[in-house]
């Protein structure tokens, strides 16, 4: 049975082995399975290419407060029930857990078509001869290309004693290319439920055009600049936010947002949602527990309005608990511009970074992040892009430098070079702090 | 600073070349049947029935051979992992994993295909295999020059990790408690507003099988943990962690490193730091202690010496690097007291395994001698495109589901003449920094900027009072060049790693960094906030 996907009916099946097998006061079980094909290039050529099936299913357990889980790839009856006393064993010898909530009941999830048949059927071949003219674009150009082609078909369930139960078959197509020259790069990438959806002609043009433009690199001092950001820059920066928004580090004093809810923390015309069903984005109808994922905002006109609650916190401080902000949207209330090129052409003096790589905490009391700028740099003077520009380091905040912004786009794909997707804004932003320079 | 036990010191085991005796790294050998007791008397009963694997291997290589194939290899696998996280003075999670699998590697006129399944069946092999070749023939569509792996000799082996105590075997009672008691003496101390705790070991069974006749069996075994305490004064919050390194053995490791007896400090040198000042920004000299050094060496040495990202393998994720092969044998990395070896038969490392996922030895060479930047981390693939006639063997993968890519060696900071004493006291004004905060450096190398756990001033050749929020800043080559001190063997550390990122799909490597605390001259540090 393991040589194909889960399908709902296995999982129920699954499900009723595990249920009907334990005297535990809670059981959850949890599966996640995946098909997945990759393919890798670099130096113009294919280096690397697989194909992977993996299924995993955890089994947590509870009598009382006591609980524990275990998880397991192989899922014939036998392995099930072995995962299952183990989850027992591992009960029964825990202390208990002050903390621990029952499974969830039954949850009514919001309706999505997550699964599109044209990238589930997508074969090794496909993907070779859809990557093909990618690299003769780069060949042509005088150009070292280096990028994935992938595409998966997944399926989650979650299921409970306590009768909750969700099933959910998606897909995942995925593109990337860096395009390399001696002195330069230029980069894209996207994800989508569609692997057609994806332009990986319109991409790969992008990144052959960043790496010539920004050939021969000028050095720029470090320091506060006027910045550009494309819609990948903007997801590393504002990804911290998004990872911070924890209700219980609020309540125990360790978040960087102690004190501000209801308060102004970003720029009075961004306003954050997010949309689990939105076609465009890869949410999912429910979170690792089970919970339903709802559209909701976060951030409405620059005031937080809202934290992430997990169900113990949530019933310490009587609120409705939520997920983690699944399916993110960040939109700007306001005249916005057509493109990063209607940005570039505002601008007297700006630095336009496409993306940003190895960001990190510094700072967590107040969000400071570093990292460097990566394959795609460049300086903008009087409406154009004068020059390419050596990669800096930066030093700063999401909660202050995106505290006023000059201009945006509408949301469009964008990506953090970890491969989370969020429909982001290109923005232009009077203040960036570029605190070293790097030597290419 | 670091008030851990030394590791004992272990003799190296280098690993013969076509040895057929049983090669335990860590001391000496079990036999086959103390292996079966051992596994027979598992509580899980989730162990698996491997007989069958050495014939489903054969198959899988025959239908890679028919398929067209030169070269072939399968990787079956078990593991089982357990895990315990503790958070603010309760146990928040206990997870047992077991994950079982195999993957199929072929490479059909140069080209390279993978598969992998976890259903061990005459059948899914057979098809897994099949579809390793169908994946290997599409990427020959795009092949433009064929690989060729370097020769190695046929090994028939087997591998055991040593230890005395099966981390499998000791109760999970004992290790709550463990967490629990460490959690409760952390909070005793009022300003402590969270604390965390970890404890994690895997063991791995493997059987790796080629079509050059190579065949490995492997039995390894892993351990680690890690607490740590948060401490609030105002708007300022500061944490403070012990690291348990992992390590290859057994349970008694965590004995050696005895995480109890060490609450206590970690709270109130949590405490101490949240009422401690930074400094002002500016150049000053660094004294680094190991548990920091290696994060520095994985950062800054380690990835930038993995031949296959010099090469472009990995320049649209992971990064390339600024060590590219014409600098091999004639760059100064760093000053002449820096010695960087890469050592893959160091007992109780990480990445001491045996043979690596290429069904190479494990080697030791050097990365960068008395300063001068001599070798790199390769695989079977990569080898020859520097004119090497072997791989060092550092090519592994995560997991059965992963490909085999070239991973960072364990590279240590070789023991240089000083002792702490004698590094500090040439010190005017300066700082040292213990463990690992906020690390991040660019895709080639270059740029890097590191934090800390824990920061003392010193001033006049002695460590003074704590300071927080160190942050420092620099340049590779300058900041290895600038290194005019390294502490004795008695200063020598070891600190194992379990998730170093790369690879498309990502995947996490293990490797252990050692080093002893060496002495950086005028470094830049920055202020910290934005």
């Amino acid at each position: 049975m393991a040589t194909q996907l889960i399908v709902e009916k296995d999982f129920r099946r699954i499900k009723n082995i595990i249920l009907s097998s334990t005297r535990a006061d809670d059981v959850f079980v949890s599966l996640s399975d995946s098909d997945s094909s990759t393919l890798r290039f670099a130096n113009n050529q294919v280096v690397q290419h697989v194909s992977v099936h993996r299924p995993r299913l955890t089994i947590r357990v509870a009598f009382g407060l006591k609980n524990g889980s275990a998880s397991t790839n192989r899922l014939d009856e036998d392995s099930l029930v072995a995962a299952l006393r183990q989850a027992e064993r591992i009960a029964h010898l825990a202390p208990d857990d002050p903390e621990y909530l029952p499974p969830l009941g039954s949850q009514s999830y919001l309706r999505m078509s997550t699964h599109i048949a044209g990238t589930a059927n997508t074969t090794p071949l496909d993907m070779a001869n859809r990557t093909k003219p990618v690299i003769q674009q780069c060949v042509e150009q005088g150009l070292v290309g280096a990028g994935i082609m992938s595409s998966s078909t997944n399926a989650h369930g979650v299921a409970a004693s306590s009768g909750l139960f969700g099933f959910q078959e998606s897909t995942d197509a995925r593109f990337s290319l860096t395009a390399t020259a001696e002195d330069s790069s230029g980069w894209a990438l996207n994800a989508h439920r569609d692997v057609d959806s994806i332009d990986m002609h319109g991409m790969t043009r992008s990144a052959v055009m960043k790496a010539l433009a920004s050939r021969n690199p000028r050095e720029l001092a470090p320091g506060h600049y006027p910045v550009i950001f494309e819609p990948a820059a903007v997801a590393g920066i504002f990804a911290p936010f998004l990872w911070s928004l924890s209700a219980r580090r609020y309540h125990r004093g360790d978040s960087p947002f102690s004190g501000k809810l209801g308060s102004v923390v970003l720029d009075p015309r961004l306003t954050l949602r997010s949309d689990p069903g939105h076609p465009d984005l890869l949410g999912s109808p429910f979170a690792s527990d089970g919970m339903a994922t709802r559209h909701r905002t976060w951030v409405d006109q620059g005031v937080l309005k809202q934290l992430h609650y997990d169900r113990f916190t949530a019933a310490e401080h009587n609120v409705v608990p939520n997920t983690r902000p699944n399916a993110a949207i960040l939109s700007f209330q306001g005249e916005t511009a057509d493109s990063v090129d209607a940005l570039i052409a505002q601008a007297d003096r700006a630095v336009l970074v496409t993306n940003f790589w190895y960001i990190r905490f510094v700072d967590r009391t107040d969000l400071t992040v570093t990292g460097m700028t990566r394959d795609g740099t460049f300086l903008v003077e009087n409406g154009r892009i004068v020059a390419g520009l050596k990669n800096f380091r930066f030093h700063d905040s999401p909660l202050r430098c995106l505290k006023l912004i000059d201009a945006a786009t509408s949301p469009t794909h964008a990506m953090t070079i970890n491969g989370a997707k969020m429909l982001l804004p290109a923005l232009r932003l009077p203040d960036f702090h570029l605190s070293s320079v790097t030597k290419f | 600073m670091d008030e851990s036990p030394a590791p004992n010191r272990r003799e190296f085991i280098h690993v013969a070349a076509g040895t057929t005796a049983a090669v335990c790294l860590g001391g000496c050998s079990l036999s086959s049947s103390d292996r079966l007791m051992m596994t027979g008397s598992r509580q899980s009963g989730a162990a698996m029935d491997r007989s069958s694997w050495s014939q489903l291997a054969s198959l899988a290589l025959e239908k890679v051979k028919r398929g067209g194939c030169l070269y072939g290899d399968i990787r079956l696998m078990e593991s089982r992992n357990q895990s315990l996280r503790a958070e603010d003075r309760r146990i928040a999670n206990i997870n047992e994993r077991f994950d079982s699998g195999f993957g199929v590697r072929a490479l059909y006129q140069g080209a390279w295909g993978f598969a992998a399944s976890s259903h061990f069946s005459e059948e899914e092999v057979e098809r897994t295999a099949a579809k390793a070749v169908e994946v290997a023939r599409a990427s020959h569509l795009l092949m433009k020059s064929p690989v060729t792996l370097a020769d190695e000799p046929i090994h028939v082996d087997k591998v055991v990790t040593r230890y005395r105590i099966d981390p499998f075997e000791v109760s999970l009672d004992d290790k709550a408690e463990l967490l629990l008691r460490v959690s409760d003496v952390l909070h005793k101390h009022k300003s402590i507003i969270r604390s965390d705790g970890f404890l994690w070991m895997q063991r791995d069974i493997k059987l790796f099988a080629s079509t050059e006749g190579t065949k490995l069996d492997f039995d390894l075994m892993a351990i680690g943990g890690s607490f740590g305490a948060t401490a609030k004064r105002g708007d300022d919050y500061q944490s403070r962690n012990y690291i348990v390194p992992f390590y290859r053995t057994g349970y008694e490791h965590l004995d050696k490193y005895d995480m109890l007896s060490h609450a206590d400090r970690i709270a109130e040198q949590a405490i101490e730091k949240v009422q401690a000042s930074q400094p002002s920004p500016g150049k000053y000299d660094l004294v680094l202690d190991p548990a920091h050094l290696a994060l520095t060496i994985h950062e800054s040495c380690g990835h930038p010496s993995e031949l296959d990202r010099a090469l472009g393998y990995e320049a649209n994720y992971a990064g390339t690097s600024f060590l590219t092969p014409e600098k091999l044998g004639n760059f100064q990395y760093g000053s002449r007291h820096v010695n960087l070896m890469a050592d893959n038969t160091r007992s109780g490392h990480m990445a001491s395994t045996g043979y690596d996922d290429d069904g190479v030895a494990g080697q030791r060479w050097p990365i960068v001698e008395r300063g001068i930047f001599r070798g790199y981390s390769t695989s079977r693939e990569v080898a020859g495109a520097i004119g090497e006639k072997r791989s060092r063997g550092s090519c592994r993968a995560d997991s059965w589901a992963s490909v085999p890519i070239v991973r960072i060696a364990n590279v240590g900071l070789e023991p240089g003449i000083e002792s702490l004493d004698s590094l500090l006291a040439d010190v005017k004004d300066g700082i040292y920094i213990e463990g690992r905060g906020s690390f991040s450096i660019d895709q080639k190398r270059y740029n890097f900027q590191f934090g800390g756990d824990a920061f003392w001033e010193i001033k006049n050749g002695r460590r003074g009072r704590m300071l927080k929020n160190v942050v420092y800043n620099g340049i590779t080559p300058e900041f290895w060049n600038s290194c005019d001190g390294v502490g004795n063997r008695e200063t020598w550390r070891e600190y194992g790693f379990i998730t170093c990122g790369k690879g498309q799909p990502g995947q996490s490597g293990w490797m252990t960094h050692a080093a002893s605390p060496a002495r950086f001259r005028q470094i830049n540090v920055i202020d910290p906030k934005a």
